[in-house]
């Protein structure tokens, strides 16, 4: 941190270990003032409506005429749902299914691409990175044409290699294999440019004096990039994981949750309850377990990776 | 020696194999999104399927554009959005930025933090009370539910503190000394020298608004409304039919100014999206 | 010198923001009316129907509805003739597929305002809208309307003895047939015959077989993995069942349920149906094969609309080939009758313009020269009984090969039975049992667990017993 605030507090040590005197608050209205649109719509848009939210929890509302109060019994329901826990458990399920094959591709494509053995960088990164700015929505639809059982290009091109045709969206596996189809092919790019930044920054040195010494271009990669590449790879699996969790628009368009309730995530089912059966007051519930969840899950993710990256 | 050049050529073709195995992966829904729009209907269903259709045309796309609310609006609308969207949360998150990076206050640490720990609220949580405030507030199916609650968002505040603490305090501080106020030295001073950041930031903000399809679903009900992703959901024909030629021709206009921007833009906006990965 | 030209500044800024977003707010302004420009003042006891309604009213209502329905009203010239009886209204319509008719048209409700001034609605979700509040008691206005009206459809219109709909068509369930397709199998292809044949679910199996055995058709569509119980729903309708009893009780895992469930599951079992997800592009294409070589699917039990878009947009170059005969029974001797589909128009209370909507909606409606010409042009069966009685309905069509398609839905149309399949909490039970006969369908659970926990869940959800 810069310390340029000479200027503004003359006679007044940095002040890290002295309480805040009215006269320092006084002094600093300007930065208060620059950060306040932040909190002031935080208040509104997302405290107020978090409070209120645990209110709705504990009633039964349509979202229109009477708000019935009904203690715990959303929670008591919600135990029970198991097409709130079939999401959670997708939500698992998915994580599993695309963040390692994404990640490590996106690391592979990178290195290779870095690696200046290849021509065309650059437009290999364009078009790689090129789904990434499609609308989901135009995205999904793309896919359902394309996954089509009897009459989808891809079956298709499959039977020309003699393999039968694949129950993409028919089936729960192969909803849950599209979905991830989907998803990496959005995220892949995205994943890649981040990779290739962070390799941009390790010298190759390394690599190269590894293979002098006589080892092979898997080895170097193994055990020297990866290593070094932890704090970016960290970065992207985390994102990944928030993503696996908030996926809306790929599964509304593409499985509308199925085939049986296979493809499924918390935030779908929040929104169907909310805005399809009109229960608002158990979609909060939903929402606040769902919360208590994610962030229990968040704080063991970075205690655990913050203590490996060390 | 023989085997060892062997080998190298064998890992290149291998290494183009894979990048143009992923490639065509990439590319193969927009060529047939392209080639579906094209396409007379009964076609869209043939087997074995057709590329590229001897009857190909732009009646999909002239369809669009004489619909009852032509798909022109509809462009508009979004750009509006997205334009208005990234206009506020850049002039708001780069304000934010600037207190944080170059200024000492109390409670300064505690502050942040809370605002990084604000990224981890789903927003399912607050997606029905902020609906009922929209809805108290009478902005249903206006463009404000779109624009004003993110306006200072966590995400921007951390991207823009972590440009601005490389920005040099020379200028500032002789600006300071010549008497110049506050904002003044925000808005003279700062901004300009962090135009890049604003850049690689406002097409963040740009596409994201652009291509949202929650808030939108949630917010906007006359077709007239409509932003482009809700368009392209709108042609789920009645009893199950859908326009898949007119589909996807929504969705390749969708994409086209995105794609312009992006080729112009492309190294800020990549910069952009590594900013907080390495920087990070 | 700084502190004036900061001002300046800020006020620049904010000027600017200012003036950007309302720039932005202004292109947003909704159109669905809350402000009709010029009306008769806003009635909260609507106006009692009469012909010659003296005022009559006047200004502008939004409609919405899905394209297939409201280019009905528009293209068989009812749009034109309420135009010339009311030509000061004018009439706005707005079209939406069903789905974002009832996710739009419930948070319009809520939120108090952007609803228009009728909607279309079907009778699946009429009931769960109708109970979530804030459409416009109709009951003095459609009371005349009631004993003309099919009886089954008002339930799903009422609450607490009150009216909130009009009833547009019904969907009578039929058996649609290829006829070159059980020629060629050799079986009698006569509506009369046909009817015969496939007098049970159980003879519709065998003559499936042979059909399956002669020339490689598949029976019908009854897709697994996506089955969105559709015609589970008419089976059990037309038994008088459902997925409730008269008590509110859930019958989901009844004996009666479970037992019609295995008895469509017999189909999959015997390998005769085509797995063609319904309502698909791909389904629309095996429907339309031209000849029984190319396998098209055999027959069809769906409702009387479907008779439409046979003939206009799905399967219209196989005009002649067709036949419509009755749909099986459970069991020898029970009705051959059951409903899928129908639509219903309402009037949400927020209409600033109600006269001039009830106006509407009676006119197209309840006026028999309305449905009439509403039913020329679509064969949506008219739920106004005493429209039955027309030349209309003894007309031969063509595309049944000369037939007298109309008279077949109108039999079936007045021996419907009342059902418990709709209701207030349809789509969360549709949900459940489709899911459950997606398990069955798919090999995952059998009839019996699938509708236990089906029914479990409803149970917790809906707080029925």
């Amino acid at each position: 941190m810069a310390e340029s605030t000479t200027m503004l507090q003359p006679d007044v040590h940095p002040t890290a270990h002295r309480r805040p005197v009215w006269r320092d608050i006084v002094k600093a209205r300007w930065p208060y003032l620059f950060i306040s649109p932040f909190y002031l719509l935080f208040i509104i848009f997302g405290l107020y409506p978090t409070i209120q939210s645990l209110y709705l929890s504990f009633t039964e509302w349509k979202g229109l005429g009477p708000i019935k109060q009904v203690g715990l019994k959303n929670y008591t329901l919600l135990f029970q749902d198991h097409v709130f826990w079939q999401s959670m458990e997708n939500g698992v399920i998915l994580f599993f299914m695309y963040v390692p094959i994404m990640t490590f591709l996106a690391l592979v494509l990178a290195v290779i691409l870095n690696s200046k053995r290849v021509r065309g960088f650059r437009l290999f990164r364009t078009i790689l990175f090129i789904p990434y700015i499609m609308n989901i929505v135009a995205a999904g639809f793309t896919f359902r044409l394309l996954l089509e059982q009897k009459y989808g290009l891809v079956n298709s091109l499959l039977g020309i290699f003699h393999i039968p045709p694949v129950p993409w969206l028919e089936s729960m596996w192969g909803g849950r294999v599209s979905l991830c189809l989907l998803v990496i092919w959005a995220w892949l790019g995205y994943n890649m440019v981040i990779m290739l930044a962070g390799l941009q920054t390790i010298s190759n040195e390394l690599t190269e004096a590894a293979m002098i010494d006589g080892a092979d271009q898997a080895q170097a990669f193994f055990y020297i990039t990866v290593p070094m590449m932890r704090p970016v790879i960290l970065f992207s699996v985390v994102l990944s994981t928030m993503g696996s969790f908030n996926l809306f628009g790929e599964i509304y368009t593409l499985t509308g949750g199925g085939p049986m309730n296979a493809t499924i995530t918390p935030i779908v089912d929040i929104f169907n309850q909310a805005f399809a059966n009109f229960r608002l007051g158990y979609a909060s519930a939903m929402a606040y377990v769902y919360f208590m969840i994610i962030f229990v899950l968040t704080l063991l993710q970075v205690r655990y990776f913050g203590q490996r990256v060390d | 020696m023989f085997v060892r050049r062997l080998s190298r050529t064998l890992g290149d073709v291998v290494m183009y194999a894979l990048l143009i195995g992923v490639s065509i992966f990439m590319l193969l829904p927009f060529v047939w999104m392209l080639s579906t729009s094209l396409k007379p209907a009964d076609e869209i269903f043939a087997l074995p399927p057709i590329i590229i259709s001897a009857h190909s045309s732009l009646k999909a796309y002239i369809y669009l554009l004489q619909q009852q609310v032509s798909i022109l609006v509809n462009v508009r609308n979004t750009f509006v959005i997205a334009f208005s969207a990234t206009i506020v949360r850049l002039f708001f998150c780069s304000l934010g930025g600037y207190g944080f990076a170059k200024f000492k206050f109390p409670g300064q640490g505690w502050l942040f933090g809370f605002l990084l720990g604000t990224m981890i609220i789903p927003g399912a949580i607050t997606m029905v009370p902020v609906y009922i405030i929209m809805r108290n507030l009478k902005w249903i199916d206006t463009f404000w539910p779109l624009i004003i609650p993110g306006a200072a968002n966590a995400f921007g505040i951390f991207f823009m503190r972590q440009y601005i603490s490389s920005v040099s305090e020379e200028i500032m501080d002789a600006a300071r000394i010549d008497g110049a106020g506050e904002f003044a030295i925000f808005w003279r001073i700062i901004l300009p020298v962090i135009a890049p950041g604003l850049t690689s930031l406002g097409l963040i903000f740009f596409m994201g608004s652009w291509n949202d399809f929650m808030g939108p679903l949630i917010y906007l009900k006359s077709p007239q409304n409509f932003t482009l992703p809700l368009v392209i959901r709108s042609m789920i024909g009645p009893v199950g039919r859908t326009v898949y030629d007119v589909q996807m021709a929504a969705s390749v206009i969708s994409l086209i100014p995105l794609l312009i921007i992006f080729l112009i833009f492309q190294r800020r906006f990549l910069e952009g999206i590594t900013a907080g990965a390495v920087k990070g | 010198m700084s502190r004036t030209n900061l001002i300046k500044k800020l006020v620049g800024v904010i000027l600017l923001s200012v003036i950007i977003l309302t720039a932005c707010g202004t292109s947003a302004t909704p159109t669905a009316a809350p402000q009709a420009p010029a009306t008769t003042a806003p009635e909260n006891t609507p106006v009692p129907a009469q012909p010659t309604a003296v005022p009559k009213p006047t200004g502008k209502i939004t409609v919405w509805g899905w394209k297939a329905a409201m280019d009905v009203i528009t293209n068989s010239g009812v749009l034109d003739d309420f135009k010339a009886a009311y030509p000061d209204v004018q009439v706005e319509i707005v079209q939406y597929s069903p789905t974002d008719v009832y996710q739009k048209l419930p948070l319009a409700l809520q939120a108090g305002t952007g609803a228009p001034d009728v909607a279309l609605v079907e009778s699946s979700h009429l009931a769960q809208i109708v109970n979530l509040g804030g459409l416009t008691d109709l009951t003095d206005l459609v009371k005349p309307y009631v004993p003309k009206i099919n009886a089954y459809k008002w339930p799903d219109a009422t609450l607490n003895g009150k009216y909130y709909a009009l009833p547009w068509d019904s969907g009578p369930v039929v058996f649609y047939y290829r006829r070159d397709v059980f020629k060629a199998a050799g079986l009698p292809d006569d509506p009369d015959s046909v009817s015969k044949a496939v007098a049970t679910w159980d003879s519709y199996l065998d003559v499936c077989k042979t059909i399956k055995q002669k020339t490689g058709s598949d029976c019908f569509s009854l897709n697994k993995a996506n089955n969105f119980a559709r015609l589970y729903e008419m089976m059990l309708w037309q038994q008088g069942l459902g997925y409730y009893d008269d008590q509110g009780n859930v019958t989901v895992d009844s004996p009666a349920n479970i037992a019609t469930l295995e008895e469509m599951k017999k189909f999959w079992d015997a390998g005769v149906t085509s797995d063609q997800l319904e309502w698909t592009d791909g389904w629309y294409a095996e429907l339309a094969k031209p000849t029984p070589a190319d396998k098209p699917i055999a027959s069809l039990v769906e409702a009387s609309w479907m008779g439409t878009f046979l003939k206009s947009w799905i399967a219209g170059g196989t005009a002649g080939k067709w036949g419509v005969a009755l749909m099986p029974a459970m069991q020898a001797g029970q009705a051959r009758a059951a409903n899928d589909g129908g639509s219903n128009f309402v009037i949400p209370d927020q209409s600033q313009n109600k006269a001039a909507a009830w106006a509407f909606v009676e006119f197209v409606l309840g006026r028999e020269q309305s449905e009439l010409k509403l039913f020329a042009y679509s064969d949506f069966i008219p739920s106004l009984e005493t429209t039955y009685s027309d030349a209309l309905f003894i007309e031969p069509d063509a595309f049944f090969n000369g037939e007298v398609a109309r008279k077949v839905y109108v039999d079936v149309v007045k021996t419907i039975p009342t059902a418990h399949v709709y209701g207030q909490f349809y789509s969360q039970m549709n949900g459940f049992v489709a899911t459950a006969i997606q398990k069955v369908g798919t090999g995952k659970m059998s009839v019996t667990d699938a509708l236990k926990e089906a029914a479990t869940s409803i149970r917790q959800q809906t707080g029925l017993k």
